[in-house]
């Protein structure tokens, strides 16, 4: 087991990373850029290393930097946190390359699940269903037309180097398909350097649902159930909870022993998420593997007694996973709200300016984890996630009052910013969302009201 | 060009010169055109942040030159080991009192092997050189005064 480590992210999870670590006596090296200098997370750290400017790409996206740091530190493992370079295969071979311990998966792993194409053709290998799609990274537009056809509208073409949410495009009509093909093209080039498109059948009404899963060095593999993440804009998620609310408990397992399948197919290590679509008939379908800590992994830790990112830093040690099967005993139900520094009104723009006011919510099972505090600025050089606030509570409905109370507890205020806290408690209180009747098109049907 | 532009153009080269003649960093600036007004706005003290130490002390710095006492700061574009010299036992790139050019190498910043060399952004003569040879430095930290040569 490693002494110390080196955290290569910020904000709250950056936070949350250190506070594993403390627990687990590790020392901890922050690395941070300019426009970090003042963030409160960097407290918690027993050293600091100021790495960069506030761009991304010359501080956390700067892999020469940030080996520079841990170099200098002597720090001995590295924990990158989401995002960033979390699931970059060639960082994690340059530490490992260093001599120093990448908390996640093999690079290899990394590459392969990171190529979603190749992620999709290991699932379906391992016996997962898949929806229809292409087998390989498209051609050209003519082969997309070709594919898109024998796959019936609508369509979605996605980057195969994409994920998380971006460099995707709905195609609803086989008119708009070579223009969305061209569009995405470039979007993906442009955002990920690899312009390789696949397409799959787009299900409509779909629930979102994901696997946590846990797997060490030694074979050992683990489900700790699933998370609902159908509240979504842009395929960007705003509310998780798990269980998922209103499906046969019996599909859950399904899905959590296809995940598991799916792990150890692959070879996976440490903490990571499969993610399905269940559709309207109650089917699902692998979608791609999330190859790192989620953001939403509290609500899963607020039911399971689990800490998920302590696991994480155990099994990049080498320890053997101490949790079996009959361990995972979930009770009650959690649910994670994000508030982001954005305007609802505004098309959800992020609003970069000074908090003044940073009052975070408190009370029984409700948690908040989240770098805020009065006088942090918010900038626009990274995303714009402030707080993630979760509660527990015997049923849904006391947890989705609990969060309704948390969310009118929080204040946020600050010449400029502004957050999603009200379109937030507008969701909770929506009767599809209240009935467990929403699907991933709830948040862009109350938009577009 | 049209009159609308000229007029516009002067203004920025009158904003760019009460921003040099501004009392430290500017936070907001406002410029309207018809019947020209200027806004300056500077930021809020903030407040400390307990116990994060010197990463909370340290003044704001700028790209790559800011504005010191007796002179400007050269300051590291990158976290690395700083080299006065192209190599070892070979004399340094400069010493104090030298008069270098804009764009004269003045040191070598080593990060993983690669050697990223700093350049004086203007002329003018070395008055410090604020860190030793082989010294680890973050980004942004000064690592030569540099005066213009009067």
């Amino acid at each position: 087991m490693f002494s110390s480590v080196l955290i290569a992210n910020r904000g709250e999870i950056a936070l949350r990373v250190a506070r594993a670590c403390r627990e687990l006596g590790i020392r901890t090296v922050m690395v941070h850029s300019a426009a970090d200098d003042h963030s409160p997370a960097l407290r918690l750290a027993d050293e600091r290393v100021r790495i960069g400017p506030a761009p991304a790409s010359r501080s956390y996206l700067y892999p020469p930097a940030i080996l520079e740091a841990a170099e200098r530190t002597g720090a001995e493992a590295v924990h990158p946190g989401y995002g960033f370079l979390s699931e970059d295969p060639e960082f994690a071979e340059m530490c490992e390359d260093q001599g120093l311990t990448f908390v996640g998966p093999p690079a290899a792993v990394l590459g392969r699940l990171g190529d979603k194409a190749e992620a999709r053709r290991v699932a379906s290998a391992a016996g997962l269903p898949v929806l229809p799609g292409s087998a390989h990274p498209l051609r050209n537009g003519s082969e997309a037309e070709r594919v898109a056809g024998e796959v019936g509208y609508p369509v979605i073409i996605k980057a195969v180097a994409g994920g998380g949410g971006r460099g995707m495009a709905v195609v609803r009509h086989p008119r708009e398909l070579a223009q969305a093909y061209s569009t995405t093209r470039v979007a993906a080039q442009t955002a990920f350097g690899d312009g390789r498109l696949y397409i799959e059948r787009y299900v409509e009404g779909a629930r979102h649902i994901e696997v946590q899963i846990l797997a060490d060095r030694h074979g050992n593999v683990l489900s700790l159930g699933e998370r609902d993440c159908s509240v979504q804009r842009r395929r960007q998620k705003l509310i998780e909870e798990t269980p998922a609310p209103g499906l046969p408990p019996a599909l859950m397992a399904e899905i959590c022993d296809a995940a598991v399948s799916g792990a150890r197919a692959i070879g996976y290590v440490g903490a990571g998420t499969f993610e399905f679509v269940v559709d309207a008939d109650g089917a699902f379908f692998f979608i791609e593997v999330n190859s790192r800590i989620q953001v939403e992994h509290p609500v899963t830790e607020m039911v399971t007694g689990v800490d998920l990112v302590r696991e994480q830093l155990l099994i990049a040690g080498d320890r053997e996973l101490a949790l079996r099967d009959e361990d995972v005993v979930r009770r009650g139900v959690a649910i994670e709200c994000r508030v982001n520094a954005e305007d609802p009104e505004r098309g959800f723009l992020p609003t970069p300016g000074v908090v003044e006011e940073f009052t975070p919510p408190g009370g029984p099972f409700t948690r908040v984890d989240t770098h805020g505090a009065p006088g942090i600025r918010v900038t626009a050089d990274y995303d714009s996630l402030l707080a993630k606030v979760i509660v527990s509570g015997q049923d849904r409905d006391h947890a989705i009052a609990r969060m309704d109370r948390a969310l009118a507890e929080f204040r946020v205020a600050g010449r400029g910013v502004r957050t999603t806290i009200g379109f937030l408690q507008e969701v909770l209180a929506h009767p599809l969302f209240q009935d467990a009747k929403h699907t991933t098109s709830l948040v862009d049907s109350m938009i577009s009201l | 060009m049209t009159e609308s532009s000229e007029q516009l153009d002067a203004l920025c080269r009158n904003v760019v010169r009460l921003l040099d003649a501004a009392r430290g960093p500017v936070h907001t600036l406002r410029v309207v055109a018809g019947d020209a007004a200027v806004e300056l706005i500077w930021p809020q003290p903030e407040p400390p942040v307990p116990g994060a130490g010197q990463a909370a002390s340290r003044p704001p710095e700028v790209e790559s030159a800011s504005a010191a006492a007796d002179g400007a700061e050269i300051c590291a574009p990158t976290v690395g080991t700083f080299y006065r010299s192209p190599e070892p036992g070979s004399p340094p790139f400069v010493t104090e009192g030298d008069l270098v050019e804009a764009g004269q190498q003045v040191a070598i910043l080593e990060a993983m092997k690669l050697m990223n060399p700093i350049e004086a952004d203007r002329p003018g003569r070395i008055t410090k050189i604020i860190v030793a040879d082989g010294d680890p430095v973050e980004y942004g930290q000064p690592l030569f005064l540099i005066s213009p040569d009067s």
